[in-house]
């Protein structure tokens, strides 16, 4: 008896759906990679976080407008990463552009080679700093986890395009990743203190960032620059809200580990010549 | 009568690769004269040295020694295949032409005019009965039509001397008598046409003179009526004899 | 040369009638377009990124073309021994290289003018901007440089009979000439004798494709490049071009062609 391709044909399909069916409930928890609505998370796996730092450099490239030191040249003159020195750092600018990576041309190949290729230190301007945007957002989705891209995006958006809601978005989504980053906890007072002048979700989320950063052992041990860096901004905002006690409170608290607590005297000075000019209207204690 | 095909003393021999060494001698020392307006057979068993032969004759194998000439041209100086036409034996055209563009491709090759490759294309697929596939892409043809396709190629430059190589090889019996005609055609056209072949028969039926060469040496020359009379059999016997095949028969 | 513009009319009714070229121009565009209709961060002008990964996808689709057309080219003309019709007729085998070479070239230029038009109208259509000199100039240094890599990967499939090993071979070289061909001297300085020397003469001897990719100065914006420069540029192309065509035919004269 010869059977009809057509019914062989039904009969293989109407298999197909028999076993569909069947497995389709047991191969959804097999993986979760197709479930995830990130096209790298589902391509790469965990893998793409490999592609997150090429991508922030990316960024730095950007920048710079294609001005970059290669492997090669990072290995000849010991250059540094970039983007950091560009965190809207004026002295580390003109350091920065001081900094010719590519030095004199080595050869007739290297000199008619610079014809060809981008040999001037620049940076974007003028609204242009957009086109960073595009990798930080790729760094970002690799890499969930590198602090880096969320903060140094957030500067850009809220400093030079005028973002400050796609900025805060930015960070909220870098805090759900990063429940525990006082880093970004900072960024996110910055933006409230000086783009929505909010003192008070200012002072509450850096201290908060301070209480994170007080939690973390390593960063306690290592990073103690950043407690500098924040009591001084929340001494700032409370002497600009004429919170002066406050003010000298914070001052004292970053004077243990500052590099230059005589600098830091001097503002405390200044503030209590003030204060015995007009008294202080509060005087709480910092937490 | 003049000749329009002249080998002198052709020696080919083919080199190993690694060592350099001499393995094998192709051609022994081959003397040949074709004359115009002759339709010639050249013969011989497989690995006879037939298709060297020819490869020299067209530049595609240098001879180690001795020479050969096209219309008294050394065949070393592609001038010398100005006037010729050559179906190889088994040619798979460009897939991604059809026969027009295939034979306007070989005309500009030749420098023909536009007007005169038109009309010459006309021809040709008329004579070789491709007139209604003219626009197909070769891929879609058949083995048969792309060996006519071939022979219409070989054609286009109208050559004085055509040299075939096995034309009839792989083809169907309607196929190989297309092709005869053809040859046949062009030899009353005072064409000269020079072609190698192992089927005895087509020889008998097209040839005015054959050649038999047998481990790269001649072994005879003539008309095929003269070799048929000589070994007092038929062509085919003739053929065994001549290259010193010993049939069941006669050991 | 009637005969070198036939030879090259085949080549390139050969690309255009082939799928390669489609497929990879139609990947580039789909993967250009996908890319441009991303949003970030609500920001439409951004556009940068849109014309680095077009140009970079155009340079990979080129070089691509390139090669892979014209490795294939003799060893498919033996293959389907349609070289043996071809060179029985009055066709030098220099004639033969040149017209194989110019046909891979032309063929090449069309289709990176095709993408560079597709370029032009996608950047111009989000930048409102369209810099015709610096397309013009970036299209034509590309265009020597492939030049350059045509008449590498003729040269290549005279030694390597297969298609595929001379792609593979010449795919690696050229990427390894644009990658780190100018950094070789720099790769030197480091090395000890006689590293240092076989590594500054590779630098020397190599021609240096990476001159010729100017996607920088396009994606940045930073103008055109000195016209001297670029005529210099393309003598040298030329005279890289002519050296490996030199030595295809070199290869070549003497090739026994045997049906």
């Amino acid at each position: 008896m010869k059977a009809s391709p057509y019914l062989v044909l039904a009969f293989v399909l109407m298999v197909c759906f028999t076993l569909a069916t069947g497995i389709e409930p047991r191969a959804s928890t097999w993986s979760n990679r197709t479930k995830s609505n990130n096209v790298f998370s589902m391509l790469f796996g965990d893998g793409r976080r490999l592609f997150a730092n090429q991508f922030f450099t990316m960024a730095d490239v950007y920048f710079h407008s294609g001005y970059y030191p290669s492997i090669f040249d990072l290995r000849e003159e010991g250059t540094k990463e970039i983007v950091a020195a560009t965190h809207g750092q004026a002295e580390n600018e003109e350091q920065e552009k001081k900094e010719d990576f590519l030095g004199k041309p080595k050869d007739w190949i290297d000199r008619f080679g610079r014809h060809f290729h981008i040999t001037e230190h620049t940076h974007l301007e003028h609204g242009n700093e957009r086109e960073i945007l595009p990798w930080l957002r790729l760094a970002a989705d690799m890499d969930p986890q590198k602090i880096e891209t969320y903060t140094v995006g957030s500067f850009f958006m809220r400093m030079h395009l005028n973002q400050p809601r796609e900025a805060e978005a930015f960070l909220r989504e870098g805090l759900r990743n990063n429940p525990n980053s006082y880093e970004i906890l900072f960024e996110l007072g910055q933006l409230y203190d000086e783009n929505d002048h909010d003192t008070g979700r200012a002072r509450d989320v850096w201290q908060l960032a301070l209480h994170k950063w007080s939690k973390d052992p390593e960063a306690v041990k290592d990073n103690k620059l950043f407690f500098e860096e924040i009591t001084v901004h929340l001494a700032q905002l409370e002497r600009e809200a004429g919170n002066w006690q406050q003010a000298i409170n914070w001052f004292q608290a970053a004077q243990k580990v500052s590099p230059d607590p005589n600098a830091l005297q001097q503002r405390i000075d200044e503030i209590k010549k003030k204060m015995a000019a007009q008294p202080s209207p509060t005087n709480s204690q910092p937490h | 009568m003049s000749i329009i095909l002249k080998t002198e003393k052709l020696r080919v021999e083919f080199t190993s690769g690694e060592l350099r060494q001499t393995t094998k001698v192709a051609l022994g020392s081959l003397d040949l004269e074709v004359n115009v307006g002759e339709v010639f057979g050249f013969l011989g068993p497989n690995g006879a040295g037939k298709t060297t032969a020819i490869n020299v004759l067209l530049g595609f194998v240098p001879p180690t020694r001795g020479a050969a000439y096209l219309f008294g041209i050394d065949v070393r100086q592609p001038i010398a295949r100005q006037r010729i036409g050559y179906l190889p034996e088994m040619t798979y055209y460009y897939k991604f032409l059809t026969a027009e563009e295939l034979l306007r491709f070989y005309a500009r090759i030749f420098g023909l005019p536009r007007a005169e490759a038109d009309k010459r294309i006309d021809q040709l697929l008329k004579l070789v009965e491709l007139e209604q596939a003219r626009k197909r892409s070769i891929k879609s043809y058949s083995k048969g039509m792309q060996q006519r396709v071939g022979l219409a190629q070989a054609l286009i430059n109208n050559p004085d001397l055509l040299i075939l190589d096995e034309p009839t090889s792989g083809l169907d019996p309607l196929g190989r008598m297309k092709v005869r005609e053809i040859i046949q055609r062009l030899k009353n056209e005072g064409k000269t046409v020079f072609f190698s072949s192992h089927e005895l028969g087509e020889v008998e039926t097209v040839c005015d003179r054959v050649a038999i060469i047998n481990q790269g040496e001649l072994k005879a020359t003539g008309r095929v009526s003269d070799l048929v009379a000589q070994h007092q059999a038929n062509l085919e016997k003739a053929f065994l004899d001549i290259i010193g095949y010993q049939t069941q028969s006669a050991s | 040369m009637n005969t070198i513009w036939a030879l090259a009319g085949v080549v390139i009714k050969e690309m255009y009638r082939r799928k390669d070229f489609y497929v990879l121009f139609v990947l580039t565009a789909l993967i250009t377009i996908a890319a441009g209709m991303v949003n970030f961060f609500d920001d439409p002008k951004i556009v940068r990124y849109v014309k680095d990964i077009c140009m970079l996808l155009i340079w990979i689709s080129a070089l691509l073309i390139a090669i892979v057309t014209t490795a294939r080219q003799i060893p498919a003309e033996r293959e389907s021994r349609t070289i043996f019709p071809l060179l029985a007729k009055p066709v030098t085998r220099g004639q033969f290289i040149l017209g194989k070479f110019f046909g891979c070239w032309l063929a090449t230029g069309i289709a990176l003018l095709v993408f560079y038009v597709f370029f032009a109208i996608i950047t111009g259509s989000r930048e409102q901007y369209w810099p015709w000199l610096t397309y013009l100039q970036a299209i034509w240094l590309q265009w020597a440089m492939l030049a350059v890599v045509i008449a590498l990967s003729l040269c290549g499939s005279i030694i390597s009979a297969a298609p595929s090993s001379t792609t593979t071979i010449c795919f690696i070289a050229v990427a390894g000439i644009l990658l780190f061909g100018g950094h070789l001297n720099m790769v030197a300085l480091h090395q000890s004798q006689p590293l240092q020397t076989i590594f500054y003469t590779i630098y020397f001897l190599i021609p240096h494709l990476e001159w010729f990719d100017i996607r920088d100065r396009v994606i940045y914006d930073w103008g055109l490049v000195n016209w001297l420069d670029c005529v210099l540029a393309t003598l040298y192309a030329a005279a890289y071009t002519g050296l490996f065509l030199l030595l295809t035919w070199l290869g070549f004269r003497r090739k026994s062609l045997n049906t």
